[in-house]
């Protein structure tokens, strides 16, 4: 179902600022939408507010144009997984998938057919007459999955339901919850702080900072055309290399870009952002993926040595001091280079960010 | 830690003698109440003798010590419901809802503990006699009219230790459940209350133990009809002679169940008589 | 309660106003919904608010009033005599003798409780066996009713036949008749006291010993610090915000005293036992003084409530309460 967020506001009483700042938005039925953003930026309390349990101060919420916005939570047609909490300690596994459907008096020979239907949907048929005590972590967050299911809710919410949860079940769990939505088709919204897991499971990620909205798009859209020098420092790890810097025009038309230590050309794409922006001050970006390693001094280079080398498995993120800056840089694992090599760094310019360094926005819009 | 054993030898010898210091007279006095008349008093103390009931049937029915035990039920365990009613919301309100008193108003209930109870229990006494001259509602010497001034240290208390137990829980384990289908006092009552059931249980037991010890409250509101029996112990005292064997068994009448009770609660008894400020 | 009623309202309202944009337009019942949203706390704190106002405060406010009047339980007539009630206490002999003697319990009884409490709970750490068993043993003190350890004691402390003096004549001691004469009747009481309260003591500190964290202790030992120097500079801070509770506890109940005295000496010999509770309670009901009575407890409470609220500034520098 699709879910409407119009000019959503809502303040605690011990905050001066508000937690969520009149945000406007758009999830389309059957979505998997992701909320990311860093703790304190609003995502959860987003996310209770269409829940139900905080009520907001001004705005309105609607599900399949049904108004919510005043409806007590158990009636808003929604199922939602918690972070810290699975299993309700006084019922066993059974109990508690049944509970909600006790809610809505069914009948008991409906309730145990559905119950078991939706256990053996997420893999945990076997466990049913199991107590909370005998449940492992990622079990007991199973049950919290199916409990959500059973009521087969008009939209999905997750408050960080997997940050709990060790690297390994994590990962597991995460591919799960992801074909539970293809086989359901529902409409899911995600709360997490992990930008990885928004990557993976979204199919639109919404970057939240400070209460506001910073940035909607499909995971590739927010990783390679950040609208803004947080959504670019945000997403992505390791982090954005980042730096501030000044405009220069360039005789013949072309524009220059003054860094600390060193100075770039900057390729045609940025022009028409740049056209007033001449003696301004910018925040340039790169991905550590984007750096080349090169041999041959050129355009857009700079030399300077390696000063730390952290190995991540098939590839190496090294450290390089060059021109009085350090530079993140990943390489393969069979190009790495020692501490204290030499090396040159080659910023390509198809792969460089611009920001005003005024209001932090992209002088570049890629997604048009 | 490794101790060194001479330490641990002078610890031993010292905690022997506390302990021999607490047990010895409670001990030795409730041997009394065990023994026959003639030797209630005796010096040197007699050791050795044929245990009796005849003190307790004395105090029981002779001197309607039973009437005193009914009392004494009737308003700890009323005085405990009432508390426990009226506590559980409130306790449950602050452990959860942030709103902009409740910092104050928790500190409040903490200073009510600092109240000497002649500072409430003197006017309760004129009001409860202005009450049944004037309007003629009468709680002097009720049920009721104890119960209700309890709750001046009960209530306090009762709040004090459910928040912390309430608070030992997510507040997502509610809020799942209305999400799921129900409100929140229905969410409260399938869910929470049956996990927060010990510590209820803790708070109730704790609760009894002082409105069941209560003594001067009593003193001065409790009349014939409501007598509990800590004012009738002090009954055996103020006469010719000290009947000593009628008194302990009286004294092991009031005793033996909160010494039970405390067995079953040692775990939680400090949260409970620190007010659970620690934590 | 709220939610449910909340909901339904609202249903009908979604069938109704669907259009509705803002607050301000939203009908009466949606507005309904949201204040018990948002002012749904007091739902649940305002019954027991109501009876502690009811059962605290106003006979607070009701004592004051009467120590303004002159109010017998003899007399009808109820003349108003402005401050006449605290004067008289405060220039009342037998009123400062037990506000004085109060005062002796509260400074021994705490401080011996305390260090006796403190020393147990040190102690208790030295031993492995039996910890539980002592445990037990040193509870009981505390949950008796004061008024049965009072009696159980005078009968330990009888002069002819108690268990101390037999226990002292074994050695040679002759008896002793501590609760009859004024100069160790007051100090026999406070011992007493010290009995019933020391595990208190002891059990808080020993709970809160149990909370340290253990990284602070062990990184000192491996750095060779004396087992002094950890106690006066790790452990004794560390431990401040419990010391305060511990102190702060038994100040508050050191100063009612009643039963204790009541049963063991009812204030005598010559007034030398008679505390504060004790003598107001002989002022209201024995010589029926009741302004006088009020107007002393209102002095007795200022007189607590100004000693705990520097204790408690003193703790909640320590503590995040609440």
């Amino acid at each position: 179902m699709k879910v409407l967020l119009q000019n959503l506001v809502k303040r605690f009483a011990d905050s001066d600022r508000a937690a969520v700042n009149n945000i406007n938005l758009v999830i389309e039925a059957g979505e998997l939408a992701v909320l990311l953003g860093p703790s304190g930026c609003g995502k959860t309390t987003t996310l209770r507010m269409i829940a139900g349990l905080e009520q907001p101060d001004s705005g309105r919420i609607t599900i399949a144009e049904r108004d919510i916005t005043d409806l007590a939570p158990k009636d808003r047609r929604v199922a939602m997984v918690f972070q810290n909490f699975s299993m309700y300690p006084t019922m066993n596994v059974y109990d508690n998938i049944a509970f909600p459907l006790h809610a809505v008096k069914m009948k008991r020979g409906e309730i145990d057919r559905t119950v078991r239907e939706v256990a053996a949907l997420v893999n945990i048929d076997h466990l049913l007459e199991r107590s909370v005590r005998q449940v492992s972590g990622g079990e007991a967050q199973r049950v919290a999955l199916a409990r959500a299911m059973v009521r087969r809710p008009e939209v999905f919410l997750m408050d960080e339901p997997l940050s709990n949860l060790d690297a390994k079940l994590r990962v597991q769990l995460r591919a799960e919850i992801k074909r539970l939505h293809q086989d359901t088709g529902t409409t899911f919204i995600f709360v997490t702080h992990d930008q990885e897991e928004a990557m993976t499971l979204g199919d639109k990620i919404i970057v939240m900072n400070n209460g506001d909205i910073q940035q909607v798009g499909r995971p590739h859209e927010v990783f390679f055309g950040p609208r803004n020098a947080f959504v670019a420092n945000f997403v992505g790890t390791p982090s954005m290399n980042m730096l501030p810097g000044v405009v220069r025009n360039e005789n013949g038309g072309g524009y220059r870009l003054q860094l600390p230590g060193f100075d770039l050309s900057l390729p045609a794409r940025f022009h028409d952002g740049l056209a007033a922006m001449a003696g301004n001050r910018v925040i340039w970006g790169i991905r550590p993926e984007a750096i080349r390693l090169v041999a041959e001094p050129g355009e857009n280079c700079v030399s300077g040595e390696v000063e730390l080398v952290e190995a991540l498995g098939s590839r190496d993120l090294i450290f390089v001091r060059a021109a009085e800056q350090l530079f993140g840089v990943i390489v393969d694992a069979q190009e790495s280079l020692a501490v204290g090599a030499p090396c040159r760094l080659h910023f390509a310019g198809g792969q460089m960010h611009l920001f005003d360094a005024e209001n932090e926005r992209s002088l570049l819009s890629l997604t048009k | 830690m490794r101790v060194p054993t001479s330490e641990r030898v002078f610890a031993y010898v010292i905690l022997i003698v506390m302990a021999m210091l607490v047990i010895a007279p409670v001990l030795a006095g409730s041997i009394t109440a065990f023994k026959p008349q003639i030797i209630w008093v005796s010096s040197p103390p007699t050791w050795v003798f044929e245990p009796t009931l005849e003190n307790f049937e004395f105090v029981f029915f002779t001197r309607k010590g039973w009437v005193y035990l009914r009392n004494s039920l009737i308003i700890s365990i009323g005085s405990v419901a009432v508390a426990l009613l009226l506590g559980v919301p409130a306790a449950y309100a602050f452990a959860r809802f942030r709103f902009r008193s409740s910092k104050a108003l928790m500190q409040w209930l903490i200073s009510l503990r600092m109240i000497p109870p002649i500072v409430v229990g003197l006017p309760f006494y004129a009001m409860f006699l202005y009450l049944e001259r004037g309007l003629g509602i009468g709680l002097r010497d009720t049920f009721p009219g104890l119960i209700i001034t309890y709750q001046t240290f009960l209530l306090p208390l009762v709040i004090w230790m459910m928040r912390g137990y309430f608070a030992e829980l997510p507040a997502a384990m509610e809020e799942s459940a209305m999400v799921e289908g129900y409100t929140r006092l229905g969410a409260l009552w399938r869910v929470v209350l049956p996990v927060v059931f010990p510590g209820i249980v803790a708070t109730a037991i704790l609760n009894f133990i002082f409105a069941w010890n209560e003594f001067f409250l009593a003193l001065i509101l409790a009349g014939n009809r409501t007598s509990t029996l800590p004012m009738t112990a002090g009954t055996y005292i103020v006469r010719t002679r000290v009947e000593w064997g009628n008194l302990f068994a009286v004294n092991m009448i009031i005793m033996a169940p909160v010494i039970v009770l405390t067995i079953i609660l040692r775990r939680q008894l400090v949260k409970g008589l620190t007010f659970g400020i620690l934590e | 309660m709220s939610t449910r009623r909340g909901g339904s309202l609202v249903n009908i309202k979604y069938m109704f106003h669907s259009d509705i944009a803002d607050n301000q337009g939203k009908p009466f019942s949606t507005r309904l919904y949201q204040l018990t949203q948002r002012r749904r706390h007091w739902f649940f704190i305002a019954p027991a608010l109501i009876i502690l106002l009811l059962v605290v405060i106003y006979p607070i406010i009701f004592s004051t009033g009467v120590s303004l009047f002159r109010v017998t339980f003899a007399s009808q007539s109820r003349p108003f005599v402005g401050l006449q009630n605290f004067e008289r206490m405060l220039g009342n002999d037998d009123f400062i003798q037990s506000a004085f003697n109060t005062l002796y319990y509260v400074v021994f009884s705490v401080s011996g409780s305390f260090l006796l409490g403190f020393a147990v709970a040190l102690l208790i750490r030295r031993i492995t066996a039996g910890v539980e068993l002592l445990r037990l043993i040193l509870i009981i003190p505390i949950t008796m009713a004061p008024i049965v350890v009072g009696l159980m004691w005078n009968w330990m402390l009888d002069p002819l036949f108690g268990l101390v003096n037999w226990f002292l004549g074994l050695f040679g001691i002759p008896g002793q008749t501590m609760l009859a004469h004024a100069s160790t009747a007051r100090l026999t009481v406070v011992l007493v006291d010290i009995w019933q309260w020391y595990p208190l003591v002891f059990l808080i500190i020993e709970a809160g010993m149990a909370t340290l964290p253990r990284a602070p202790f062990e990184s000192a030992r491996l750095e060779g610090v004396s087992s002094w120097m950890i106690f006066r500079r790790l452990t004794l801070p560390m431990l401040r915000p419990v010391i305060l509770v511990a102190l702060l506890l038994r100040t508050v109940d050191a100063f009612r005293t009643f039963d204790i005295v009541r049963v063991m000496t009812d204030g005598g010999p010559h007034l030398t036992t008679e505390t504060l509770s004790l003598y107001l309670y002989r002022t209201a009901f024995t010589f029926s003084k009741l302004s006088r009575a009020a107007a002393g407890s209102i002095l007795m409470l200022l007189f607590i409530g100004l000693i705990s609220a520097l204790m408690f500034r003193y703790l909640y520098r320590d503590v995040e309460m609440g």
